[in-house]
């Protein structure tokens, strides 16, 4: 049989769209299969935070210090304009005492990175952002960091990979995965059969459904955020902020008390993109595949968003969108060979995470791809530690 | 000809959306993607037609296949304060 490709990357979001370019750069022959279009997924429906302030100590943010030291020149290197804020910072203001105590303990976990994060008095955050409420306790900030636009990013990716030689089909469906006993040979799509030595599943919350073709149990489920965008406005804030809810329901979930925020998991997070308008943030919700807004959680985000920042009262909100964040039982995504299946990569379930993780996973499953290891382990991320064999 | 706004509101050319075409949109929601036209205050409600226009006379589709993007909340611009106001106003 002759191979269509080196390899196959199946998926047409940030993760698939930088697996493809860092192995196109690694001289291998890529063929990309997207069922609809690029950044119809969860690229196409988020922020753009990439922010220490939000990962979860350990792995999590020893990883995402990695992928951030990345940022700093992947627009030139991509020759694309990926709106990268170098530095803007992040921040998390806080609302109360329990919060406060929470945070603290969080940061003295991700200081352990060498990340210059800490707590500040409001006085001093309102210094920062004038726009914040003065009636907030405080504020956890990390002045490095930054913020990009995800469908520029995921857009570049894919631009510099087919100039690599990469070719990408879309609105193309892989419907079956051609195996060989344990070894898995090509995939089967609406568009005709292809093959290649390796597949890589960059499906996000849908990456299930592949692993499903292949006899695995993937423990990925779609998890809904939903986002609100603003009519454009002057400069009214620089760092991603993120209230400190966010990051209690995102690894403290047990301390949240208020029936709203646990049905939900909402909480703020807001920046401003660099045309003016402003994302506002968002809810963690397990609805299936379901992409709706609801009214329900659009009044609950914007309430907060006003709580936080009272001037945006009269500032109007132009649209509405949903994603589906590919979540994970332990909050770390899925990055590296199935084992006990030949030439089966799963590169998905960063949840919330993709965007900012979105390069060091591409070039690190490249690597243990093309060389067989990766510069930097990816052992925390070993899709293995879960039980992915059917029996 | 190819210099004319089509999207007003995000100053989008009639070019940027034949380059998003070459580059592989075939939906209005395609061409949104890669160029913005559409996303900005008026949300597509004047230039989704001509958009969709160009896209049928490029790809020789006709109109009626042209999916047209998702319609989201609101309908149009409204106030934060309306909906997220301080308390039960």
């Amino acid at each position: 049989m002759s191979k269509d490709a080196d390899i196959i990357v199946i998926g047409g979001g940030i993760i698939g769209s930088s697996v493809t370019w860092h192995l196109s750069k690694l001289g291998k022959k890529v063929l990309q299969i997207e069922r609809e279009d690029l950044t119809r997924g969860a690229a196409g429906a988020t922020d753009g935070v990439v922010g220490y302030h939000t990962k979860k100590p350990g792995a999590q943010m020893e990883l995402a210090v990695q992928s951030i030291a990345m940022f700093e020149h992947l627009g030139e290197e991509l020759g694309e304009d990926i709106e990268y804020g170098l530095r803007c910072g992040g921040m998390q203001p806080v609302e109360d005492q329990l919060q406060w105590d929470i945070l603290s303990e969080i940061v003295e976990e991700q200081r352990k990175s060498g990340v210059d994060i800490r707590m500040i008095s409001i006085e001093e955050a309102r210094e920062i952002e004038p726009m914040l409420a003065p009636d907030l306790k405080g504020a956890l900030y990390s002045p490095t960091g930054g913020k990009v636009n995800p469908i520029k990013l995921t857009m570049a990716f894919a631009k510099a990979a087919k100039r690599n030689g990469a070719e990408i089909l879309t609105e193309t469906e892989v419907t079956d995965l051609i195996m060989d006993g344990k070894t898995v040979k090509g995939v089967k799509t609406t568009k005709g059969d292809f093959y290649a030595d390796a597949v890589v599943n960059a499906c996000g919350a849908w990456a299930a459904n592949i692993g499903k073709m292949a006899g695995l149990d993937i423990p990925i489920q779609p998890r809904k955020g939903q986002l609100i965008v603003t009519e454009p406005t002057g400069p009214f804030m620089d760092v991603t902020l993120q209230c400190a809810r966010y990051n209690v329901v995102k690894f403290r979930p047990e301390a949240v008390t208020d029936q709203e925020a646990l049905k939900m998991g909402n909480s703020l997070s807001i920046e401003q993109t660099e045309n003016g308008g402003l994302i506002i943030g968002g809810t963690r919700e397990f609805v299936g595949f379901d992409r709706e807004n609801t009214l329900e959680a659009i009044e609950t985000i914007l309430r907060r968003a006003v709580r936080f920042f009272p001037a945006l009262k009269d500032v109007c909100f132009i649209r509405c969108f949903a994603g589906l964040r590919p979540y994970t039982p332990d909050g770390l995504p899925l990055i590296g060979k199935v084992n006990g299946l030949e030439g089966f990569y799963m590169a998905a379930g960063h949840e919330g995470d993709g965007i900012a993780l979105s390069p060091i996973t591409g070039k690190l499953l490249a690597e243990q791809i093309v060389y067989g290891k990766e510069s930097y382990s990816l052992k925390d991320f070993d899709p293995n530690r879960f039980a992915l064999m059917k029996e | 000809m190819e210099d004319i706004i089509i999207c007003r509101c995000q100053e989008v050319t009639r070019q940027e959306i034949l380059d998003a075409i070459a580059d592989g949109a075939t939906t209005v929601d395609g061409v949104k993607r890669r160029t913005r036209a559409g996303m900005g205050l008026c949300q597509g409600k004047t230039c989704e037609r001509l958009v969709a226009k160009i896209i049928a006379e490029q790809t020789g589709r006709p109109m009626a296949e042209i999916l047209p993007p998702k319609s989201r909340i609101p309908v149009r611009p409204v106030k934060i304060g309306m909906i997220g106001g301080a308390e039960d106003e």
